[in-house]
């Protein structure tokens, strides 16, 4: 009886574990490997609403993890509380080691591993294009100014803007200022990127263009969480997907498996949407 | 006939306005470095204030908040009496310290107010930018917030000190021999009361004129880039 209601009779917020589909080598047990990023029980509230409740996950050291999720799922708030720019309420948030705690080095000490991409750019609109990517080398890395910007323009290059450096940021295009600002966090050398849905304010046609670098990042063996709503990004650079809503991870799998054969009937509701 | 009593008329008005422009011509100084110095400090007690209106900490925040409520709801000619009469008294202050205080204080709470809108007005997609760069509140403030919002509160400030100059002028009212002052002192000798106030009205709207197309200039000049239209 309740094997044949599937899916729908099990509670809401179980996640579901996947079976290694056997020839497959990517290790799902993943405790040997060193998790680069790990949260348990991670909750924040923003006064009624519960933004993250109870999150708990692992990410290996040169993986690259997707995080999809209905908005106001608490994909975006679970980044922020990764680096520290939001404060969580309760749980344990450890980075490559470091216990992110309530006092300000652990912060910026973590801060200084993981970089972020927001989905507004949020480039300095008073600096030129090679004054955004200096600045923090120079304030917070301490390097000369010959430094900070020979290597900003290996970076520049690397994204393909070498020719705007002197451009200021509302002189670029949409692609062009997230390209920038994917450059500006490289150029502190983190560990880690956060890409908070970094096409999702973009014009479709220069998508492409910032998914391309994203991608060269990923073959560079960076390790990256992202939260998008771009699943062909997913199916091709992914190793993992977390499928969030209201503030839990309902399911998480690898790529194929999430995209191909979704368990959870929200995820299954989500994906019908997204892949439409 | 007609013409030459027009003529008659007019010089010797040219000559009376001649006189009120000799004889207060030695004020005018006075009212200008009444008002750099008063203007100055009240900028950097602005700063503060604004600066502290913004703070984390729950008392220092309301303490900031009871400073310009009060400064602001209180006019400028009482606070000038409280400071030069009041405060005046016991702490022996000469006229030009206290109306420098008076205004100074009074100012301040306006600017504080528009110095922490300008900081306000900056996304906060700014601070995160910056903060998880590695960068410190402070370091995110000096290199990332102030010099934009400067470019927000320049108009608004130059405002400011252009009302200050002309509100130098109730500091008459102690006595300081600035500008307004030394014209009730030529209209109390000669009692020509419209051509008197004609020229103090004048001198103070060549002085706000010209700051108004000083500070246009120094707008364009100092104008921080990336913003407006590209170049």
């Amino acid at each position: 009886m309740i094997a044949k209601c599937g899916n729908f009779l099990l509670p809401r917020d179980v996640i579901i574990p996947r079976s290694s589909s056997g020839d497959d080598n990517i290790p799902l047990e993943r405790g040997h490997a060193f998790m680069i990023i790990q949260t348990r029980e991670i909750s924040k509230r923003f006064g009624e609403i519960i933004a993250l409740d109870g999150v708990n996950f692992e990410v290996e050291a040169g993986e690259v993890v997707v995080i999809i999720g209905p908005s106001g799922s608490g994909k975006s708030t679970l980044l922020r509380c990764l680096n520290g720019l939001e404060k969580t309420d309760s749980g344990e948030i450890i980075i490559d080691g470091i216990k992110l705690d309530k006092d300000k080095k652990s912060i910026h000490k973590v801060r200084e591993e993981l970089g972020m991409v927001f989905q507004e750019f949020n480039l300095f609109p008073h600096l030129s294009v090679l004054g955004n990517l200096c600045l923090a080398q120079e304030t917070v890395r301490k390097r000369s100014k010959p430094d900070a910007e020979k290597i900003s323009l290996e970076l520049l290059k690397k994204v393909g803007l070498l020719e705007k450096k002197e451009s200021f940021p509302n002189q670029l295009s949409g692609g062009q200022q997230q390209r920038v600002a994917i450059a500006r966090a490289l150029a502190m050398n983190p560990r880690i990127m956060l890409f908070d849905e970094p096409t999702s304010a973009l014009d479709p046609e220069m998508i492409g263009e910032v998914l391309e670098v994203m991608k060269n990042l990923a073959k560079e063996g960076m390790t990256m969480l992202v939260v998008t709503h771009e699943i062909g990004f997913a199916r091709e650079v992914a190793k993992r997907i977390i499928f969030m809503d209201q503030g839990k991870i309902i399911e998480e799998g690898r790529t194929e498996d999430i995209l191909n054969s979704p368990q959870n009937p929200r995820t299954i509701a989500f994906l019908s949407k997204v892949l439409k | 006939m007609f013409l030459h009593q027009t003529f008659n008329w007019i010089s010797f008005q040219l000559h009376i306005l001649k006189n009120i422009l000799i004889f207060l011509a030695p004020a005018i100084p006075m009212t200008i470095k009444l008002t750099l110095v008063a203007f100055a400090l009240a900028l950097l007690l602005g700063l503060l204030v604004g600066l502290a209106r913004l703070s984390q900490n729950g008392l220092i925040k309301a303490l900031s908040k009871i400073y310009v409520d009060v400064l602001r709801g209180i006019p400028l000619l009482v606070q000038i009496f409280f400071i030069y009469f009041g405060l005046g008294k016991v702490l022996n202050l000469d006229r030009f310290v206290a109306g420098v205080i008076a205004i100074a204080v009074c100012y301040s709470a306006y600017l504080a107010e528009i110095i922490r809108a300008g900081i306000q007005a900056i996304h906060k997609g700014q601070y995160q930018a910056a903060l998880s760069l590695g960068m410190t509140p402070y370091q995110t403030m000096r290199y990332v917030i102030l010099p934009q919002s400067l470019r927000i509160i320049v108009p608004p400030v130059a405002n400011e000190f252009i009302a200050s100059l002309k509100d130098s002028s109730l500091v008459s009212i102690i006595g300081l021999r600035e500008l307004t002052r030394a014209g009730r002192e030529y209209y109390s000798q000669y009692f020509v009361d419209f051509q008197t106030w004609l020229v103090v009205g004048i001198i103070y709207l060549i002085m706000t004129l010209s700051l108004s197309r000083l500070v246009a200039y120094l707008e364009k000049k100092y104008r921080v880039h990336g913003y407006g239209i590209p170049h």
